[in-house]
């Protein structure tokens, strides 16, 4: 049976442990052995909007791994400008590679185009729904950066409403044991409860608008981006704006091992000169992103370690 | 119930079915919900308001002189009424009858309320809802994998 990565919500336990262990692995294999476990195997990107950031990880995890790829970062000049269904373009290009990468603006693409595939199908992204990828390497960046888990607390900061990547990472979080979290927004964008009942286990959790109070209580500080169209009203971003914004002297009071991650790209919420503290993780974790796309990729085609 | 109560008021049937303890008041919103069943269009069909029923006081109740009911008519029928009763009728008998419960799965029977949901843009393709929570009448879209209530959902009918 083949095996698509479509859901956070479709993946057990295990299924997420299996993903970081294999991850691990990957990064400890010598180079030479890494670009080896594709050789010969060729993956559809197929991206019907563009995401040039998410695109080249998944390219670079592909090729690292010795594998080719092929596809599009936008339709315009494709057949799909031409009015072409998506069926009909996951039937062509299958005939071509052995799995498929697919982001697209509508919800629920990715799992229409894993039914009508015989091949592997890998989410990067359906509109407002899903980006399990981007789950699995902020659960392996945690899973490096602190040896575990199990336990930490962890505060998630600025547009815990809207953004797809918090609702999935609460999801996906619930699942460790006595995982703490921190949830720190605006009035206006506080995590949508449906999010918290969604979860296997009741979710530890408090509220609160003071990015202060996370960076000295938790082990990881979690930004998100605040984008002003999100306000009805102008005055009220203008009002909140630079009360999410982490820079060098809000760290003053940190933790030494408090860690600060970012599913970038940031503009203003992080301030440069956070980046050379030892706080800084976002960099790093661009890195892990490679290495976890290299565990999905290598699973589920095939090319274990 | 005996047999004699239940013809009071509408012939007896000889083959079908009958759609039995529907809350009074409601049978008319059933009767319209039957309609919207092309598959039924020919068959004869028949409306009792009021009836009495020992379990509810009054009743409403619906016969439908058709050889099967469509599998999309009843998961219609029970994400929307569920509770009611579907009784078999063989010569003029009841040979069969279920309590309908809210469905577990409602397959490409309703369109996504979700505007951005890929079922409203892709030609062709299949709609399909999995109940997440009986008590509150909760289902998830397998697709953009949105919840919507049972009231949402029963109102976007995709032929
Ligand atoms: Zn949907």
């Amino acid at each position: 049976m083949k095996r698509d990565l479509i859901s956070v919500e479709d993946l057990s336990p295990a299924q997420i442990r299996e993903f970081i262990d294999l991850a691990g692995r990957i990064e400890a294999l010598p180079a030479a052995g890494r670009c080896r476990l594709l050789e010969g195997r060729l993956l559809g990107v197929l991206f019907y909007e563009p995401s040039t950031r998410t695109r080249l990880s998944f390219e670079a995890a592909m090729l690292r791994l010795g594998g080719r790829t092929i596809g599009f970062s936008e339709v315009a000049g494709t057949s799909v400008a031409k009015g072409e269904s998506l069926a009909d373009t996951i039937r062509t290009v299958e005939q071509y590679c052995d799995a498929i990468v697919i982001r697209h603006p509508r919800e629920g693409a990715a799992r229409l185009a894993a039914e009508v595939s015989r091949l592997p199908v890998i989410n990067a992204g359906d509109g407002a729904n899903q980006h399990p990828t981007q789950t699995l390497l902020d659960l392996y960046t945690l899973q490096h950066l602190f040896g575990r888990i199990d336990g930490l607390r962890i505060a998630l900061v600025g547009d815990l409403k809207y953004s797809r990547t918090v609702h999935s990472l609460v999801h996906a979080l619930a699942r460790f044991a006595g995982v703490e979290f921190l949830f720190v927004s605006p009035e206006s964008l506080r995590l949508p409860e449906y999010v918290r009942d969604a979860a296997e286990r009741p979710v530890a959790a408090r509220e609160t608008t003071s990015l202060d109070e996370a960076v000295r209580t938790c082990d990881v500080v979690y930004m998100t981006r605040i984008q002003r169209e999100r306000f009805p009203d102008p005055l009220e971003y203008e009002k909140v704006k630079d009360s999410y914004r982490l820079d060098r002297a809000a760290l003053a009071n940190a933790p030494a091992h408090l860690r600060v991650m970012h599913p970038l790209p940031r503009v203003t919420e992080i301030a440069p000169d956070v980046d050379a503290t030892p706080h800084a993780a976002y960099f790093a974790q661009v890195g892990y992103g490679l290495a976890m796309r290299q565990a999905i990729l290598s699973l589920l085609l095939g090319g274990l370690p | 119930m005996s047999p004699a109560e239940k013809v009071l008021l509408i012939p007896k049937i000889e083959n079908g079915f009958v759609i039995d303890h529907i809350p009074t008041g409601t049978g008319i919103r059933i009767l319209n919900l039957v309609r919207q069943h092309r598959e039924l269009d020919t068959v004869v069909i028949t409306l009792g308001l009021h009836c009495t029923s020992r379990r509810l006081g009054r009743k409403d109740l619906i016969k439908i002189q058709a050889a099967e009911l469509p599998r999309r008519f009843l998961q219609h029928l029970s994400l929307v009424s569920p509770g009611v009763t579907v009784k078999r009728v063989r010569d003029f008998r009841v040979a069969e009858k279920v309590v309908l419960e809210a469905p577990e799965l409602i397959d490409d029977l309703l369109g996504c309320p979700n505007p951005n949901c890929i079922t409203n843009h892709e030609r062709g393709s299949g709609t399909c809802f999995h109940l997440v929570d009986r008590e509150t009448r909760t289902f998830r879209c397998n697709y953009c994998e949105r919840h919507f209530g049972q009231a949402e959902l029963g109102t976007t009918l995709k032929f």
